[in-house]
């Protein structure tokens, strides 16, 4: 027990003998600790609230909707509809119900919303408006999270869509439809006027699995999705629903499709109210299946190819579109933590590298006095240990508290609201990888430091720089500065690696973010960007690249002081040959940004690796643009230089007779 | 001996009691009889002259000495008398506690004759040296001759220490 | 006086070197003034604090004053800056250190080259130069040696090559023989005489009296200040034997 107590006093005195070193070390490990949380903990990923929700509302396996077929000036096809709601295999259905596509707009925020991306978008936001019974149904009963259900001149909201759009029960809605003359080859262009504009009380928020979320909602005859698998499955051929030509091309035949639609549920006559004419409403059913795992082939069996006009979407679809909201943050989460982590093995191998000299000392100290290698290395890793599980906790803290922080996208469905949830599997995660950094940093010094003979620790002998002749000769051509330079980092190959991997990863890092901005960007013009998904995702990409930011910059003033420090006898010494203190700062600046240099070059290429291996060269991004790759390399000289100058300078410029007489004691 | 007189006229008793101080430990194996011998000695060369202590038996040490002029002027050759290796450590401690007791000279001032005299044979005998080749006896002798001169001054140096601490602390 | 002034090769008026302040104030060095002449070797005498060592940083310019003035090679040296200070280091001292200070991961040719380096000389010409030296200092067959495989004796000749290097005025050595043996001093102390015989002017600090018997001059100093000066030259006692006590 005395023991323990021993080394533990040790290790406690030592670090508040350098407090400045120990709070580095500190962000740099909590830098990791708290994305990794994050990642872990992010509502979504440790729970599964589709599911959740799907119980709780009863959901759909299929969801079919049929729309009028507007170019031959057909109504919906009801019949049909009803006739697949008695399919085989169907053991449960709701519907059909109306189905109309509108313009929603918030009062009170009048012109202009919130979108999740935190920008003001002016105009109204689309929505799919469904027709409901106010009496419960048994297949997709939508949970309530506020207020009641449908009622004459009330809507419900659903809970994604009105988080984005910030409204609640109370608020007041408008609903716009717009008819549209036809778009043709020749007249691309659409004519819409406004055919209804009504208004409606939010008397509730609920939750649903019968949807994508928003924006994604997707009802016959407007969805991206399906329009894309029918491409793949469609044979070659004319695309269907040409209008022949020289029909009329002022007859106004179809509704405006909703753009990055929401949903609301509105009762039945109200859904209807809002269409110009019957024949313009399209129908939804929700099916349930006897084996829900049949979804996908029931929906098969089901569809015709040749027509936009009918959309089936089974639940596993539904699911995925809700799962991407997370799947991405997610992968981008556990990439960026792993690259932190790295980073702070590198931070924490160079700071253990640059004090091994004191650490020797003390560990002969030790062994001079009695103590076996097990205390020795105890002592030695305590400090470490000590500030990994501080680090640890302190990460898991963060990224509890800033998980909230984050958009939700998951606030369409059960289980978004409130703190998420610290489970024991957590925090063992976390503190398992602070620990490891902390160990696989420590490890090879502290067993160099363990098996060193006594003398020559108390001696400090026990780590004489290295020769390199073939440098030294090379060095001897090069100007001054360079010649300083580069005789500073042959003495410490194995700092200067590490100081290369250090800005490899961290460049790595910035890449691969930068990549995927690029195609999230990319993403965000084609589906519409302002989702909660995208905007989630983009935050969390800010995060990583703060974080890689941050971490790489600790890790550069480390570098320098630990170099400094080495240097300053030989920085000394050469100034009172005949070097001018420019000359030495410069060249200790240079002994880093060189290396920063090779580290950036090569952190580009790994970054679009990494991106592209992690499957998201897609759509023609395999990396980002050209200009910013070009910029990355002389950025990060740019910035390490800046950060080395300093205390370059500031430890070229100490009087040399005290460092020259300080040798002697 | 002589200058321990010069400060003033004293008993014999004095002279050895003030001369045991001087030497310390190293005094202790003075022989009682020696100082008396010694100043007899003196007498006889005319250095010192004694007279009776009023009122008492004809014994040495209540005899009180004092200095001829042919004495003192013993003491001043003997102050300014630079050489080595003699005078020898002894003789030279006595002779600047004797200086400073008496106050007919600066001990620091002697001191630092004495060390210039040592400087110089110690540069002589350093080029004598380092002209022999290595090896020979003679380089062996003048080796050995090095290290006593730079003993001595290290000695020196010290007696510079101590006298100035002295004379400041006085 | 005038800027410049060319009977001296070192020459330092009212030289001060305070640390400190009030009742913390620490006076190293307490006004000296000196005047060394070309091919001169003085010698500097003291106690350890009374400032030699710190009198010679200041007249090196590995230190700044905190008063008075110093000339060297006829050029002020206390008023000029940094990037000035460097560039006289490299033509016109030398300096030999108590702890060698001689870099561990270099041969003994590399370190003696390093000022011609620093200089601006080529790696060839640096590398001639700094062979011819270890040759005059006895050292030739170590040239590829590192410093662990050196003797002190041999280390410190190495660093008083290098302090030849740019065939500096004055060569400034602190306790030069402070770390070696009997038989190591004897080599330097040659080395020394041969310097003075090439008319190398010198100026060493040190409290080693075979040392200081060599020079022309001997200086003692005593808390900061110079307390006497004895001149050698020239003076023997003209008898050898009386240095053993025989009578000539």
């Amino acid at each position: 027990m005395g023991r323990v107590l021993l080394v533990g006093r040790l290790a406690a005195r030592n670090l508040r003998r350098r407090p400045a070193e120990a709070a580095l070390l500190l962000v740099a490990m909590m830098a990791a600790t708290t994305v990794l949380t994050l990642g872990l903990v992010l509502h979504g990923v440790t729970d599964d609230p589709y599911q959740d929700t799907r119980e709780a509302t009863a959901g759909p396996d299929v969801v079919a909707s049929f729309a009028p077929d507007n170019y031959m000036g057909q109504p919906a096809d009801l019949a049909g509809l009803e006739a697949l709601a008695d399919a085989p295999g169907v053991s449960d259905h709701s519907g059909p119900y109306p189905v109309v596509g509108a313009e929603l707009e918030a009062d009170g925020v009048t012109g202009s919303r919130r979108t999740p991306r935190g920008e003001e978008v002016g105009g109204a936001a689309g929505v799919w408006a469904v027709g409901r019974d106010p009496a419960a149904a048994s297949v997709d009963q939508p949970e309530l999270t506020q207020g009641s259900w449908v009622r004459d001149g009330g809507a419900v909201v659903e809970a994604g869509f009105a988080d984005a759009l910030d409204v609640g029960e109370g608020d007041q809605i408008t609903l716009r439809t717009r008819l549209c003359t036809p778009m043709t080859p020749t007249t691309p262009e659409q004519h819409c006027r406004v055919v209804n504009d009504h208004s409606f009380r939010v008397v509730g928020v609920a939750v649903t699995a019968a949807a994508r979320p928003y924006p994604g909602v997707c009802f016959a005859p407007f969805c991206p999705w399906f329009a894309e698998a029918m491409e793949d499955a469609r044979p070659q051929g004319p695309p269907p629903d040409e209008p022949p030509p020289d029909e009329a091309v002022d007859d106004e035949r179809f509704m405006e499709d909703p753009v990055e639609p929401g949903l609301v549920w509105l009762t039945e006559a109200d859904a209807r109210g809002l269409a110009p004419a019957e024949e313009f409403l399209s129908y939804v059913v929700n099916l349930k299946l006897a084996d829900p795992a049949d979804a996908p082939a029931f929906v098969n069996a089901h569809f015709s190819s040749s027509t936009e006009a009918q959309v089936l979407e089974t639940w596993q679809d539904i699911r995925a579109g809700h799962d991407q909201l997370v799947q991405d943050t997610q992968n981008v989460l556990v990439i960026g933590s792993r690259l932190l982590a790295i980073l702070a093995v590198s931070s924490v191998a160079v700071l253990v590298g640059g004090r091994m000299a004191d650490q020797t000392r003390r560990v002969g100290l030790l062994k001079a006095v009695g103590g076996t290698p097990r205390v020795v290395a105890a002592a030695l890793l305590a400090e470490y240990v000590a500030v990994a599980l501080l680090a640890a906790a302190a990460g898991l803290a963060a990224g509890w508290l800033a998980a909230p922080l984050l958009t939700d996208p998951g606030a369409g469905l059960l289980g978004s609201a409130g703190a998420p949830s610290l489970t024991l599997s957590v925090a063992a995660q976390v503190t398992a990888v602070a620990l490891g950094v902390a160990l696989v940093a420590t490890f090879v010094p502290a067993l160099r430091a363990a098996r060193t003979s006594t003398v020559h620790a108390l001696t400090d002998t026990a780590r004489p720089p290295r020769r390199t002749p073939r440098l030294i000769a090379i060095s001897a051509r090069l100007p001054i500065p360079l010649l300083l330079g580069l005789r500073v980092a042959a003495r410490r190959p194995r700092r200067v690696v590490l100081n290369t991997i250090s800005i490899f990863v961290t460049v790595t890092g910035v890449v691969a973010v930068l990549a995927a901005k690029t195609l999230i960007g990319q993403d965000a013009q084609l589906v519409g960007g302002t989702d909660p998904g995208t905007v989630r995702a983009n935050q969390v990409l800010l995060v990583i690249t703060v974080s890689l930011v941050a971490l790489a910059a600790v890790n550069a003033i480390f570098v320098t002081w630990a170099t400094a420090l080495d240097a300053k006898h030989s920085s000394a010494l050469a100034r009172a040959l005949g070097a001018t203190p420019q000359q030495v700062s410069t060249g200790l600046s240079a002994a880093q940004v060189l290396p920063a240099l090779a580290g950036a070059v090569l952190g580009l290429a790994g970054g679009i690796a990494l991106f592209n291996g992690l499957g998201g060269g897609e759509d023609g991004v395999t990396g980002p643009p050209l200009w910013q790759m070009l910029a990355v390399a002389p950025v990060t000289v740019l910035v390490v230089a800046a950060l080395t100058t300093i205390p370059a300078r500031i430890g070229a410029r100490r009087p040399t007779a005290q460092i020259l007489q300080a040798e002697l004691a | 001996m002589l200058a321990l007189l010069a400060k003033e006229r004293s008993h014999g008793y004095e002279l050895r009691t003030r001369l045991r101080q001087a030497l310390g430990p190293l005094g202790h194996g003075m022989n009682r009889g020696q100082v008396y011998v010694t100043l007899g000695r003196l007498e006889k060369a005319g250095l010192v002259t004694s007279e009776q202590s009023a009122g008492l038996v004809d014994r040495p040490d209540r005899k009180v000495y004092a200095l001829t002029p042919d004495g003192q002027q013993r003491v001043a050759e003997w102050l300014a008398e630079v050489g080595w290796p003699k005078p020898d450590l002894a003789e030279f401690h006595l002779k600047l506690v004797a200086a400073g007791a008496a106050g007919l000279a600066d001990p620091i001032s002697i001191v630092d004759t004495q060390r210039r005299e040592l400087l110089r044979r110690l540069r002589d005998a350093q080029r004598a040296a380092m002209a022999e080749s290595e090896g020979s006896d003679a380089a062996l002798l003048l080796e050995g001759i090095v290290l006593r001169l730079q003993a001595d001054l290290r000695w020196l140096e010290a007696c510079e220490q101590n006298w100035t601490g002295r004379r400041s602390g006085s | 006086m005038s800027e410049r002034d060319h009977t001296s090769v070192l020459r330092a008026r009212g030289v001060r070197k305070h640390y400190g302040q009030g009742d913390g104030l620490v006076r190293a060095v307490d006004g000296v003034d000196l005047d060394v002449t070309p091919g001169e070797t003085v010698a500097v005498m003291g106690p350890s604090g009374c400032g030699k060592s710190t009198l010679l940083h200041l007249l090196g310019g590995l230190d700044r004053l905190s008063a008075g003035e110093v000339w060297l090679g006829g050029l002020r040296i206390d008023p000029i800056g940094e990037k000035a200070l460097a560039r006289m280091r490299r033509t016109a001292v030398g300096f030999v250190f108590q702890a060698f200070h001689l870099m561990d991961e270099l041969t003994a040719v590399e370190n003696v080259e390093l000022p011609a380096l620093l200089a601006g000389s080529s790696a060839r010409a640096a590398r001639q130069r700094a062979l011819r030296l270890l040759e005059r200092v006895g050292l030739a067959d170590r040239a590829g040696f590192l410093p662990a495989s050196l003797s002190g004796g041999q280390r410190q000749r190495v660093a008083i090559a290098r302090a030849l290097a740019n065939e500096p005025l004055v060569v400034l050595a602190d306790e030069p023989t402070g770390n070696l043996d009997s038989a190591a001093t004897l080599d330097v102390l040659r080395l020394f005489e041969t310097l003075h015989e090439g008319g190398q002017t010198l100026l060493i600090v040190t409290h080693d009296e075979r040392i200081a018997a060599t020079a022309d001059r001997l200086i003692s100093m005593r808390d900061g200040a110079f307390v006497d000066e004895t001149r050698l030259t020239g003076v023997t006692t003209g008898q050898l034997g009386a240095l053993v006590g025989l009578e000539g």
